[in-house]
Order: C-alpha cells, then structure tokens, then sequence
C-alpha cells in the first residue's frame, strides 16, 4: 500500500509531499545532532577543530545520502541545507549565504543526473559538504571586525593568540578539508549503504 | 542537561507565544554577532535564562545561568590576574569565547525547543499565514531532535551489551568500524520512526489542502506584546552598536 503510494507520487508529482517533507526535516535533525555531537566532542583538541569538515563529513555522508536518495526530489538536499545554515551559520550573513550555495549546488548536481544517477548522487555530497567551511568564513573574511571584538572583548593577548592560530590564508586549507571530507564521506555511504540499506529496502 | 524531555509547558508561569519565542530566537542572532559590550551582553544572557525559569524549566535554567557565572568569573579572574603560561591563557579564553558567544543562540533554541509542544508550532505558524511546505521540515526538525538523543542513547546501551566500547582509544583505533557501528542502529531505528510519523501525519491530514483546525489556540498576549518589543528593540541596540565598533574598525 505505501510503497504503491510513494512509486504513484514519484511518477505524477514533481513536488515534495508531506511525506517527503517530514523526512527531510527529521534527517536534518540527525545531520545537525551529529554535526554538533562531532564538533563538541573534538573541539577541545584545536587541531581536531580545524579538521572538523573532514570528520563531519565522513560520519554525515551517510546520512545525507540516505536522505536524497528517499526522496529523489528536487528540495531534499535544499532542506537540509536550509536546516544546517540556520543552526550552523547564521551568526554571519556571508556563511549563510555560502552554505546555501553549496545546497544549491548540490541539488543543481543531482538535477544534472535526473534524479536517478548514482554517481552524481555521490558527487552531489562533495559539493554539500562544502558549507562545513563556511562556519570558518569569519576567520578570513571578516577578520578586521572579529579581532577588533577580541580585543576589546577579551584583551590584546587573546587576539594575537587567535592571529597566530589561524592566519588569513586558514580559509582555503579548510575548503580543502571539506572536499576531503566530502569525498571520504561519499565513498563511506556508497558502501554503507550497499552493505546495509539495499539488502534492508529502505532506499 | 536533559535533552530527553519533549517540549511541555505544564510548569510555565507564563505561556509565551511560540512567535515571541522566535522573535527572541532571532534577537538572540542579532546580539551574538553584533556584541561588543561585554556588560551588555551578560546582562542578556541573563534576561535569557529569566526567559527560560518563566517558560517552566525552572531547574534547567538555574543550571545554565550558573554555567554562565562560572564563565563570566573565570574570564574576569584571568583578565585580572593576566599572568600564566599564554598557551593555556589562550585555550581556555578561546573556549570560553565559544561557549559565551553561542550563549544567546544556545538558550533562545532552549526556549523553543524544551517549552513548545509541537501543535502549538503548527498553529502558531499558521496564524502566520507561512505554508506548510517551510513549517513541517522546521517543526520536524525541532520534535526529532530529543529523539535522536534518545536513539543514541539506546544504541550505546545496546553495544555495551554486546561488549562494545565507546572508549576513545576505540574510536582511534577503528574510526571507520566505529562509526559503521553507531550510524547504522541509529539511522534505521530512526528511519522507522520518521515512517512512523510520516503514517501518523498522513492519517492527520496533514496531507490535503485545506486549512486545518487544531485543539490549540495560540493568542498573542499583551506581555508577548511587551516581550516581543523589547527584545526586538535589544537586538536593533546591538545591531546598531555593533555597526558603529565593528564599522569603525
């Protein structure tokens, strides 16, 4: 009876429905929770702090994939997106901005597959990846502002400390790491999922 | 803290509007990127946790507005003594600064999430004339993530039943088993739960086009009013102050 429904609503129904909706809204909480849960977790090592895209994004691939690959429509990587940006970047307008354009984008890749290629699914997940980095935008791009509040927030010396930890240029290692990230992550779902959800049925 | 708790406003002195909860949420963002008063800005985080006592969590919010003491005292006792090794002096003020930065953002989401039950959401977005298409991911969203918390919680006991560790070393050794071992319970329990709550959505009638009706009614008061104003006129302050400081830069 569903799996009649949902095969009926993919072949006469371009837009998302209520069922789609929910589950691109309840994925978004679990790629949010265990964003935070990796990010928490490893921020007390700073190296591991700047290495976040690259952890995030091995363990979240799989739940994205999962995610696009339920619904197969236009708007679930957008969704999550949209999600993510509110919760992760919505201290700054530039990294919201970018994280949107990296859902964007992705979504803009799975179109370019007509919603059934797997590789471009795959591919699709590397480039939403890249809004891990957009958190780290303020760091380079709004760095005159940033410092100006450390000081006068918290003193000259926390300010130099902060200059010596990440100097201007930090922004591209990091978009580094988030293709990294990406890339690792999508190979980890592309088996995962193999392994697991395809013997199962769930996509 | 009690992430397990689905939001419930039984012990609330005063039943604030789901919409003022998000005029403070979206205060909260103006004031946590605009802040360069540090006086300021504690006196918010204050106001915050008040916010959180009057919506009914009353034990969580004495918690927080302790963990923001601590916070505020150990930055002002390592300003005033400014001496020790500048590494550690850097580490800890660096965290600190996370910790008071995502301060305002952390309660404002506490607020919503802990004292909201997930009908009033719904109807409160109604009212707001939003479609359904942007308010059921959001309010999914906002009622799956204790779940989460829950599911994780089942899968570690599971694995500890059958021998497994969560132990760093663990994760060190084997990060890619590791995460194979956690992510897959978690993601198939959670997977039938969504189907669950899809099913039971679709049996709402949540599905069809026309205007629903609900058991809540959401009304906004004089003091969601007065709430709402000052809030709004808190986060224009630091807005504009922080143009001016940061502008000036």
């Amino acid at each position: 009876m569903a799996k009649k429904e949902i095969a009926a609503s993919a072949n006469n129904n371009k837009k998302l429905r209520t069922k789609e909706l929910i589950y691109a809204g309840a994925f978004g909480a679990l790629y949010i929770v265990l964003m935070l849960v990796i990010v928490l977790g490893t921020s007390m090592i700073p190296i591991l702090y700047l290495l976040a895209p690259i952890t995030v994004g091995l363990v979240c691939g799989t739940v994205y994939m999962l995610c696009v690959l339920k619904v197969r429509k236009f708007g679930a990587a957008l969704i999550l997106g949209v999600l993510f940006a509110i919760c992760a970047c919505s201290n700054a307008w530039f990294s919201f901005v970018g994280a949107l354009a990296a859902a964007l984008l992705a979504e803009l890749v799975i179109k370019f597959g007509k919603y059934r290629s797997k590789k471009m699914y795959l591919l699709s997940f590397v480039v939403f990846n890249l809004n891990m980095a957009c958190p780290y935008m303020m760091l380079s791009f709004a760095r005159d502002s940033f410092l100006k509040r450390s000081v006068e927030y918290y003193g000259q010396e926390y300010a130099d400390g902060i200059e010596k930890i990440a100097p201007t240029w930090i922004f591209f290692p990091i978009l580094g790491f988030a293709l990294i990230g990406g890339i690792l992550g999508a190979l980890l779902a592309n088996t995962l999922i193999k392994k697991h959800f395809k013997k199962a049925g769930v996509v | 803290m009690d992430i397990s708790v689905y939001g419930e406003d039984r012990s609330a002195l005063v039943r604030f509007d789901p919409r003022t909860k998000f005029v403070i949420f979206i205060s909260s963002l103006a004031v946590s990127s605009n802040s360069f008063n540090a006086t300021a800005h504690e006196i918010y985080c204050v106001v915050l946790c008040v916010m959180l006592f009057l919506c009914g969590k009353k034990w969580n919010a004495v918690k927080m507005s302790l963990l923001l003491g601590t916070a505020v005292y150990v930055r002002t006792c390592m300003e005033m003594q400014a001496t020790g090794s500048t590494v550690v002096v850097t580490i800890i003020s660096f965290i600190l600064t996370i910790f008071l930065y995502c301060f305002p953002i952390l309660m404002s989401l506490l607020i919503i999430t802990q004292t909201t039950r997930i009908n009033q959401f719904l109807s409160a977005f109604q009212a707001m004339h939003i479609p359904t298409r942007i308010v059921i991911p959001i309010a999914v969203m906002f009622r799956f993530i204790p779940t989460v918390g829950e599911e994780w919680t089942g899968v570690r006991k599971a694995m500890a039943f059958r021998g497994m560790s969560l132990e760093p070393s663990a994760i060190i050794r084997h990060p890619v088993k590791t995460v194979e071992y956690i992510l897959i319970p978690l993601l198939f329990s959670c997977i039938s739960i969504m189907e669950e709550l899809a099913a039971a959505a679709l049996a709402r009638g949540m599905d069809s086009d026309n205007a629903r009706t609900s058991y809540e009614t959401v009304h906004l008061r004089a003091y969601d009013y007065i709430t709402m104003i000052l809030f709004i006129a808190a986060g224009i302050w630091f807005f504009a102050t922080g143009m001016v400081t940061g502008g000036a830069a």
